[in-house]
C-alpha cells in the first residue's frame, strides 16, 4: 500500500510539472501582461519598457517559468502583475467564498440526483421516469448562463415588478456575516448550479442502478424472498453508488475552482472570477497560482480515491 | 461493506466540513483598512437621520488606489473620490482648482515667462482626513517618491522633466523643469488619463518600494471627498465621508461600489434599486437603457476617446535611417488614392445612426469633442461612387472576382487585406459592416478578431502590431489631457516598433519626417493659443493624407435610478470629478 502511495506522488509530481508548463506557456501565448498599457497615452515608450523589465517579461520564456517555478516549489506563488499582491493573498481571499457556493451545490446536488435516479430507475419506463428524464436533459443542455441571467430576470427583476418579494441579484452590498442573508444571496447561484450538474448526476445514477438491477445476485436476492425494499436500499443500491463515490471523490477537488459564469452573473468574489479576470490579463502568477492548487487538489483527491477505493470495495487491492 | 461506505460518505462529508471551515468567515481579511484608523481618518459623525446611500456597480476592480501605480481607468475613479491632486477639468473641461488656490498662468506669475517654472498656490488650511496638514511639502514628498528609483511607479512621463521642487512656505510650490514641458498641466493633477493625486508626506516618509507597499491597497488617509473604509477583494469598496475634505462636505454620507462583472447583471440590479449607477455601460446598451426610462435613466457624454481604422504603413527601409518596421505594410496603402477611397467607401454615419444610436459621431481628428479639436475640418461623407473612381484612377480595376486588381510596384496585387482588432461585440458589428460596405467597390475586407490581450500585445510578445504582422487593424485610443505626448508616441519616426526600440507606440508604423515637424512644433510652445495653431495645422495634415480611419467618437454611457441625483457629467472627467455634490432623493 505505502509503495503504491509513494509511487502515485512520484507520479503527481511529474504532472503537476507538466501541468505548470503547459499552462504557462498557453498563458504567457495568448495574451501580453502589458497589453492593457497599450493604448494609454499617459505611458510612454521607456516606461513600458522599464515596467517589462522589471516584470522579468523581457527574458526568454524558460527563463521566466523556471524563475515562478523556483519560488512556488519555496510556497511563494510571486505577486500579482496587475494587483501587486500576493497571489497567495489574492487565492485565500477568493477560497472561501467559492467553497461556500461550490460546496452547498454539491451536497444538494448529491441528495437531489440520488432520489431522481433512484425513482426513475425504480419507476423505469413510467410517467415520473419520463418526466424525470425529460427535465433532466433539459437541465442538461440548457447553458448556465441562460439559466443564471433568466433566474435574476424572473426572481428579481419581475417580482419586484410584481410587487412579490423577491430575490437579490448578488450586485447589492449586503451583510455577509448575517447567515440570513447569506442564503438569500445563495439561493439562485446554487439553484443555477444544482439544475446543471443533478441533471447529470441523475442519469448517472438511473443508469448504474438499472445496470444492478439486472445483476445476478439481485435475482438472487429477490428469489430468496426479500422485500423490493430490502433489495433495492441493502444490495443495489450499495454496489450502484460505488462509481458515484468515486466520481464524488473526484468532483472535490474541482470545487476549489469555482463556477465561471454563475460567479461572474451572479457577482460572486470566487475563484471562477479571479481565475477569468486575471487569465484575460495574461497574469500568469495568479493563472498559475489558481492553476497549481487545483492540479494539486485533483492529483491528491484521486489518490485518495483510490486509496479510500479499497476500503469500500474489497474486491479492489492495491499493490 | 455497509461500514465502510458509511465511513467513507463520513470522510466526504468531514473532508467538506473542513474545506468549508478553512474557509473562515465571509470577509476578505487583508484588504479591509485597519478599523480603527479609518473610522479615526474621517471624522465622520453619524447623522440622527437616515443616511444617505448611493450604491454604483462598477465593472472592474481597482488594482490598487494609489496614483503612479495605476493606469486603470477604475482606480483612476476611485482616485478621484479620495485622493485629490492640484487641480482637475470639471463638464466643460476646463481646468479647475482643487488643492489649488488658482490655476497657474501668466497672468497670475505662476507661469514665467520662458514657461520652465510653475508655481502653484495651495488652498490655506488644507488637511488630510486624520487632521494632518496637507502643505507644499506634501507636494515636493508626491514628486521625491515618483522619481525615488527605489520605487517602481508605472509611468515618470513629466515628472522626470521636473529639475526641482522648492517649497517656500506651505502653501507655495514652485516647480522648475529642466526643459519645456507644455503638459505641465498634467502633473500632480487629475484627469481621466492621468491620476497625479498629492500623496502623505507623514505617511509615507521613509517608506521605499511603494509599489508592494500596503498603502497602496489598504491607505488610511486621504484627501477627497470619501475615505475608504473597507475593501472587500473583488465584491465590493465602501466609502464615508471626509469632513476634513478642501471644499463643501460630501452631500452623501456613503458610497458603496460594487463589483459587478458583467452589464446584465449590473442593469438587472439598476432595475430592482439594488445599485443607483452603472458608468459602463457600451455604446451598443444605449436602446437597451434608454427603454428603462422613467425608472433607470440613460446619460450618454461623448468622450474624447475615438474608435479608428488604420492602415499598415510600414516600412523596411525607413525613412534617412528612421522608422525602419520589421516588414513593409500592404503595398496598396502607400497610394493616397487607396487610402482615400477606403475612407470615402464605409458609411460610418451609418453605423453611428443605427449600432450607436445616433448618440456619438463621426470625428474630424484625433481629438473629438476637445477644445484642441480643428473645427474647419469636415468628415468626407459617404461616396462609393467616388471611392470607386478613385481606385480606377489608381489602376486598380474588378477582376472577375469582384475583387479589383492592380499593379503595386510591379506585382498584381488584388484589393484583398485583413483587418484585426478585438473580440469586443461591437467591434465585430461594424467590422461586418464595413466589410459589406468594402465589397461594394471591389475591395475584400477580412476581419480578425482576437482577445484585447493577444492584439494588444507588445513586440516582445510577438503582438501583431508592433511587428507590423497585420495590414489594417483598429482599436479606440483618445490623446488628452494635454493633446501631444500620445500623438507623438503614436506617430513619430522615433517610436516605431523594432527589435533596437521594442516599447515603440506608433501601431501605425508610420515615419514621416513633415508629420512628425508638426508634432514638435505642437509640443515647442506652453502658449495654448499657439500651440492651437500648430496642432491645428496637424490635423490638417493627418486629415489630407487620409492615413488613419476615424470611426466614431467613443461614448460614456451611464445608467442610473430614479432616487441617484448625479452631478453634472463631464466629457474628460466623468463622473467622479464631482462627488461631493452626489444625492440620493
Amino acid at each position: 500500500m505505502w509503495a503504491y502511495i509513494t509511487r502515485r506522488f512520484i507520479q503527481a509530481l511529474f504532472t503537476l510539472l507538466i501541468i505548470t508548463v503547459l499552462c504557462f506557456i498557453l498563458t504567457r501565448l495568448s495574451a501580453d501582461p502589458l497589453a492593457q498599457y497599450a493604448t494609454n497615452p499617459n505611458m510612454s515608450s521607456a516606461d513600458k519598457e522599464a515596467l517589462r523589465e522589471k516584470l522579468g517579461l523581457n527574458q526568454p520564456l524558460p527563463v521566466q517559468y523556471f524563475k515562478w517555478l523556483g519560488l512556488a516549489v519555496q510556497g511563494d506563488l510571486g505577486n500579482s502583475f496587475f494587483s501587486k499582491q500576493p497571489v497567495l493573498l489574492m487565492i485565500s481571499q477568493r477560497l472561501p467564498n467559492t467553497l461556500k457556493l461550490m460546496l452547498t451545490a454539491e451536497v444538494i446536488t448529491i441528495l437531489l440526483s440520488l432520489f431522481l435516479g433512484i425513482v426513475s430507475a425504480v419507476k423505469q419506463y413510467s410517467l415520473v421516469d419520463n418526466i424525470i428524464t425529460t427535465f433532466s436533459f433539459i437541465g442538461f443542455s440548457m447553458p448556465i448562463f441562460f439559466i443564471a441571467l433568466g433566474a435574476i430576470l424572473i426572481f428579481a427583476v419581475q417580482f419586484k415588478a410584481l410587487g412579490w418579494p423577491y430575490l437579490p441579484t448578488g450586485a447589492d452590498i449586503w451583510d455577509q456575516k448575517d447567515p440570513i442573508e447569506l442564503v438569500k444571496h445563495m439561493i439562485l447561484p446554487v439553484s443555477c448550479l444544482v439544475i446543471i450538474t443533478t441533471a447529470g448526476y441523475a442519469r448517472f445514477i438511473r443508469t448504474s442502478i438499472l445496470e444492478v438491477l439486472g445483476q445476478d445476485y439481485v435475482r438472487t436476492a429477490r428469489a430468496k424472498g426479500l422485500s423490493n425494499r430490502v433489495v433495492l436500499y441493502k444490495h443495489a443500491l450499495r454496489n450502484a453508488a460505488l462509481p458515484l463515490v468515486t466520481i464524488i471523490g473526484l468532483d472535490i477537488p474541482y470545487l476549489l475552482g469555482g463556477a465561471l459564469v454563475t460567479e461572474s452573473v451572479y457577482a460572486w468574489p470566487g475563484m471562477g472570477r479571479l481565475f477569468w479576470e486575471y487569465a484575460q490579463r495574461g497574469d500568469f502568477p495568479v493563472v498559475l497560482g489558481v492553476l497549481l492548487i487545483i492540479s494539486t487538489a485533483v492529483v491528491v483527491f484521486t489518490i485518495i480515491t483510490d486509496v479510500v477505493y479499497t476500503f469500500v470495495d474489497p474486491r479492489i487491492r492495491l499493490s | 461493506m455497509k461500514k465502510n461506505l458509511y465511513v467513507l460518505l463520513s470522510l466526504l462529508v468531514l473532508v467538506s466540513m473542513v474545506l468549508a471551515a478553512c474557509g473562515g468567515g465571509t470577509e476578505a481579511p487583508a484588504t479591509e483598512a485597519p478599523a480603527g484608523e479609518a473610522t479615526e481618518a474621517p471624522a465622520t459623525e453619524a447623522p440622527a437621520a437616515e443616511p444617505k446611500v448611493a450604491t454604483g456597480a462598477w465593472s472592474q476592480e481597482p488594482d490598487n488606489i494609489v496614483p503612479y501605480y495605476t493606469q486603470m481607468s477604475y482606480a483612476i475613479w476611485i482616485v478621484q473620490l479620495t485622493l485629490v491632486g492640484l487641480a482637475e477639468w470639471d463638464d466643460q473641461g476646463s481646468f479647475v482648482p482643487e488643492l489649488a488656490a488658482e490655476i497657474p498662468s501668466a497672468a497670475n506669475g505662476g507661469v514665467s515667462a520662458d514657461g520652465l517654472t510653475i508655481t502653484w498656490k495651495l488652498k490655506e488650511g488644507l488637511k488630510w482626513s486624520d487632521g494632518e496638514a496637507l502643505t507644499s511639502a506634501d507636494v515636493k514628498f508626491t514628486w521625491e517618491q515618483v522619481m525615488d528609483p527605489a520605487n517602481a511607479p508605472l509611468s515618470r512621463t513629466g515628472y522626470d522633466k521636473i529639475a526641482s521642487v522648492e517649497t517656500p512656505d506651505d502653501t507655495t510650490v514652485v516647480i522648475t523643469f529642466s526643459e519645456l514641458y507644455p503638459g505641465w498641466q498634467t502633473l500632480f493633477t487629475q484627469g481621466p488619463n492621468n491620476a497625479g493625486a498629492i500623496l502623505p508626506k507623514h505617511v509615507l516618509e521613509g517608506k521605499t518600494a511603494l509599489e508592494s507597499d500596503p498603502f497602496i491597497h489598504q491607505p488610511n488617509v486621504f484627501s477627497g471627498p470619501f475615505a475608504i473604509t473597507e475593501w472587500v477583494a473583488g465584491d465590493h469598496m465602501i466609502l464615508v465621508r471626509n469632513d476634513n475634505f478642501y471644499g463643501s462636505p460630501a452631500i452623501l454620507d456613503q458610497v458603496n461600489i460594487k463589483f459587478v462583472p458583467t452589464p446584465e447583471t449590473a442593469l438587472a440590479a439598476l432595475q430592482t434599486g439594488d445599485v443607483d449607477w452603472y458608468p459602463d455601460f457600451s455604446e451598443s446598451d444605449i436602446e437597451t437603457v434608454g427603454a428603462l426610462e422613467p425608472a433607470v435613466h440613460l446619460k450618454v457624454v461623448p468622450g474624447a476617446d475615438f474608435e479608428h481604422y488604420f492602415f499598415n504603413l510600414g516600412t523596411t527601409a525607413g525613412v534617412d535611417g528612421k522608422g525602419v518596421a520589421d516588414q513593409d505594410g500592404f503595398c496598396p496603402f502607400k497610394d493616397i488614392k487607396v487610402r482615400k477611397a477606403i475612407t470615402l467607401g464605409i458609411n460610418r454615419q451609418a453605423f453611428v445612426d443605427s449600432l450607436l444610436a445616433g448618440k456619438t459621431t463621426v470625428p474630424v481628428s484625433q481629438w473629438p469633442n476637445s477644445e484642441w479639436e480643428n473645427k474647419n475640418l469636415t468628415p468626407a461623407s459617404y461616396d462609393p461612387d467616388g471611392a470607386a473612381a478613385l481606385l480606377e484612377e489608381a489602376g486598380y480595376v474588378l477582376g472577375d472576382d469582384g475583387i479589383r486588381h492592380g499593379d503595386c510596384n510591379g506585382t498584381d496585387t488584388p484589393l484583398s487585406f485583413t483587418f484585426d482588432t478585438t473580440d469586443k461585440q461591437l467591434r465585430v458589428d461594424i467590422a461586418l459592416a464595413v466589410q459589406s460596405d468594402l465589397a461594394k467597390i471591389g475591395v475584400e475586407f477580412k476581419p480578425n478578431h482576437s482577445p484585447a490581450g493577444t492584439f494588444f500585445a507588445g513586440y516582445t510578445d510577438g503582438g501583431i502590431m508592433p511587428t507590423g504582422n497585420y495590414d489594417m487593424a483598429g482599436y479606440t485610443t483618445g490623446f488628452y489631457p494635454d493633446p501631444m505626448p500620445g500623438a507623438i508616441d503614436s506617430f513619430s519616426c522615433n517610436t516605431v516598433p523594432s527589435k533596437d526600440q521594442p516599447a515603440g507606440a506608433n501601431n501605425y508604423l508610420i515615419c514621416d519626417p513633415q508629420l512628425d515637424e508638426l508634432m514638435a512644433a505642437g509640443n515647442a510652445t506652453a502658449d495654448p493659443a499657439t500651440r492651437k495653431v500648430a496642432i491645428d495645422a496637424l490635423q490638417q495634415y493627418i486629415f489630407d493624407n487620409y492615413y488613419v480611419v476615424m470611426m466614431y467618437a467613443r461614448a460614456n454611457v451611464y445608467g442610473y435610478g430614479d432616487r441617484f441625483v448625479p452631478g453634472p457629467f463631464g466629457f474628460f472627467s466623468n463622473m467622479n470629478w464631482n462627488a461631493e455634490v452626489w444625492d440620493v432623493k
